[in-house]
């Protein structure tokens, strides 16, 4: 899961993007309004934590701005604010979610999980494809009720497999989900990742379209994959 | 009880009171009138009798007694009894049959009963004859208080007619206030929107005016209180994030990643330990604790440990007038230091680079005054005013947005002055204290 963090504060956000990267996400942090702005248009994320006292503009006056923009990313708000008004005012900003300072760096992961399976249309949180199934937030995958043992980056790679089942991706939007916006990423480091994720769930998995990217295709069961 | 019934008895009861002791003049008059003038029609009947018998024949009495005139003849009205008598005491004439003569023989009014009834008679002698004249007190009682009926009814009338119409006004006066009430009433309890009744009168209107100047205040106060705590929680809501969010992180990660999350979390700490020092200080000068520690620091005592106390002296260009040495400030030196190195701490956060801050102090028309001048950018003329409320910090400061009201808190403790210039080249803060006075 790629998550935007926008918070001001140094040492909170150091905090939040060191938890969670801990528990398999990939975060991107920036400091101000005008810079999260910069980013959703360089990047895809799948979801956004947002701090409302930003130096540069109020938190709450962003989001307004980019959902009149069109942008339907799921955003979780942050706030050490607990007037009731502060919270309504946030929801109907646009806000899916609302979090209090300070919060359990597992509750933040587990509504960031929530967030993205409800807008993925899903009501259970485990993701269920054939014989596959994934927990984005134990991040256990299984396979014919076997658990299969996957890296940080194979995780992320699936997630963004599943959570867009039958859509192409292209291997720009495949990256996005991996890594970070800053981190150094080898020419064929997604390559080295789709071919682990082919070795251990099956090489049907990620399907190649020529030209335009990659796939989700069907999964296989461990017995004919390994002989 | 209500107003209106209040007043309407108040003023209701004056009113019968009046009415009925005027009434009461009125009708003892009038009936005084009336006696008078059945005297006088007493007096004219027998005077008229008296000129009949003038004119008739005169040896009337030789007729032999027991001679009668009738009523006609006397031509006296009904209900008055006429009697002429000679002056031996013979009835000549009378118009009336009782057995009993009208018993008189001095001239004048009297009062006698006859019969069991009271009887008024006038007696008037003229020539040889004695007329009398006379009429029943049970009549004269009776056309009496017809006469106060006739004359009551009317005052009875008005009276209740005032007393209704009394009723109608006051509620009709009272109606303001009443809708005073009612709007009030309708208001929940912590309703702090302005009271809007129209139509109020010239008494009642300040009345509103100053309710409605009262509820803005509260309601200004009520929201300045909350900002105040929801600042106040934000400041110390983000470092506690910042340390809780790091020991989970030591908890998930193990390594280098475990001992920076650990530092990171003592950072937080150390921050959340300075917001609470300066609200806990800013609580103590703002109230009545004592910072009186008794010892004496000249001016140049005070600047130099609040230079020190800033952790960068070298930073600092210090400027002493000569004799700063030898004055003391009227003031606790803790606080004066705390003032001065809040001023200090503002002034090194906004100089850029190594450029010195300038601190100097001089005497001033009885004052100590301390001018804090930095090299930064300077701050906004509309911003100036929000200098030294609690919280407020220009941009990325990195301060807890405390010092300049624990400056200003000081300072108005103290008596002292606290004055901003913000010019392109840095801001110059002025503190002026008072000196220690000679008694002391």
């Amino acid at each position: 899961m790629h998550v935007l963090l926008c918070e001001d504060d140094d040492l909170i956000a150091s905090g939040i993007a060191a938890g969670l990267t801990a528990q398999g996400m990939t975060v991107d942090r920036v400091a101000t309004a005008g810079a999260a702005q910069a980013m959703l248009q360089a990047a895809t994320f799948d979801v956004m934590v947002l701090d409302l006292g930003l130096p540069d503009e109020d938190g709450l006056k962003l989001l307004q701005r980019l959902r009149q923009q069109g942008e339907s990313l799921p955003v979780l708000v942050l706030t050490a604010r607990d007037a009731v008004t502060d919270r309504v005012d946030g929801l109907q900003a646009g806000a899916d979610d609302y979090l209090l300072k300070p919060f359990d760096l597992r509750e933040l992961a587990a509504r960031l999980h929530t967030l993205l399976r409800r807008a993925a249309g899903r009501a259970v949180n485990v993701i269920e494809h054939g014989p596959l199934s994934y927990d984005p937030s134990s991040r256990e995958t299984c396979l014919g009720g076997v658990p299969v043992d996957l890296s940080r980056r194979e995780q992320a790679l699936l997630q963004a497999l599943l959570h867009n089942r039958g859509r192409v991706l292209s291997s720009e939007q495949l990256k996005d989900s991996v890594y970070g916006f800053g981190d150094e990423v080898e020419s064929n480091a997604l390559n080295v990742h789709i071919h682990h994720l082919r070795r251990k769930l099956g090489n049907g998995i990620v399907e190649t379209v020529r030209g335009l990217g990659y796939r989700l295709g069907p999964a296989q069961l461990p017995e004919v994959e390994q002989p | 009880m209500s107003l209106r019934v209040r007043l309407t008895l108040i003023l209701g009861a004056a009113f019968v009171v009046i009415w009925a002791l005027a009434a009461a003049w009125m009708l003892r008059d009038l009936r005084h009138q009336m006696m008078f003038s059945l005297d006088q029609r007493l007096v004219a009947s027998a005077r008229m009798v008296a000129g009949l018998i003038d004119q008739m024949p005169q040896p009337l009495v030789a007729r032999g007694e027991g001679a009668k005139l009738s009523a006609d003849q006397l031509s006296v009205p009904d209900g008055m009894a006429c009697q002429v008598s000679s002056l031996r005491g013979e009835i000549i004439a009378r118009n009336h049959t009782k057995d009993h003569a009208l018993d008189d023989d001095r001239s004048g009014f009297r009062d006698q009963t006859i019969d069991g009834a009271r009887w008024r008679t006038f007696t008037y002698y003229r020539g040889d004859f004695r007329i009398t004249t006379a009429d029943r007190h049970q009549e004269r009682e009776a056309l009496n208080r017809s006469i106060l009926l006739a004359a009551s009814a009317p005052v009875l009338v008005a009276l209740l007619g005032s007393l209704g119409l009394l009723w109608l006004g006051i509620g009709k006066g009272l109606a303001p206030l009443n809708r005073m009430r009612d709007a009030l009433r309708r208001r929940s309890p912590d309703a702090l929107e302005p009271l809007q009744v129209r139509g109020l009168p010239s008494e009642l209107q300040p009345l509103q005016d100053t309710q409605n100047q009262l509820f803005q205040r509260i309601a200004q106060t009520i929201e300045r209180e909350r900002r105040l705590t929801d600042d106040a929680a934000h400041e110390l809501r983000t470092p506690l994030t910042a340390i809780k969010t790091h020991l989970q992180v030591a908890r998930m990660t193990e390594g280098a990643a475990r001992e920076q999350a650990l530092e990171h979390a003592e950072q937080g700490a150390d921050r959340m330990h300075r917001t609470l020092e300066q609200l806990l200080l800013l609580a103590r000068v703002e109230g009545s604790l004592s910072f009186e520690d008794g010892v004496q620091c000249s001016a140049e005592q005070v600047a130099r440990q609040a230079i020190q106390d800033t952790g960068v002296g070298q930073r600092i260009d210090l400027q002493l007038a000569p004799g700063t040495a030898q004055v003391y400030l009227g003031m606790p030196a803790p606080l004066a230091v705390t003032a001065l190195r809040n001023l200090l701490d503002n002034a090194l956060r906004h100089t850029r680079g190594s450029e010195p801050v300038e601190l100097a102090v001089r005497m001033d028309e009885g004052r100590v005054a301390f001018t804090v001048r930095d090299h930064g950018p300077g701050i906004a003329e509309q911003d100036l005013e929000h200098l030294t409320e609690r919280f407020w910090r220009s941009g990325q400061s990195g301060s807890c947005g405390l010092g300049l009201a624990i400056v200003q808190a000081i300072v108005q403790r103290c008596a002292g002055s606290l004055r901003f210039d913000s010019r392109s080249d840095g801001l110059r803060v002025l503190l002026q204290v008072p000196l220690r006075t000679q008694s002391v």
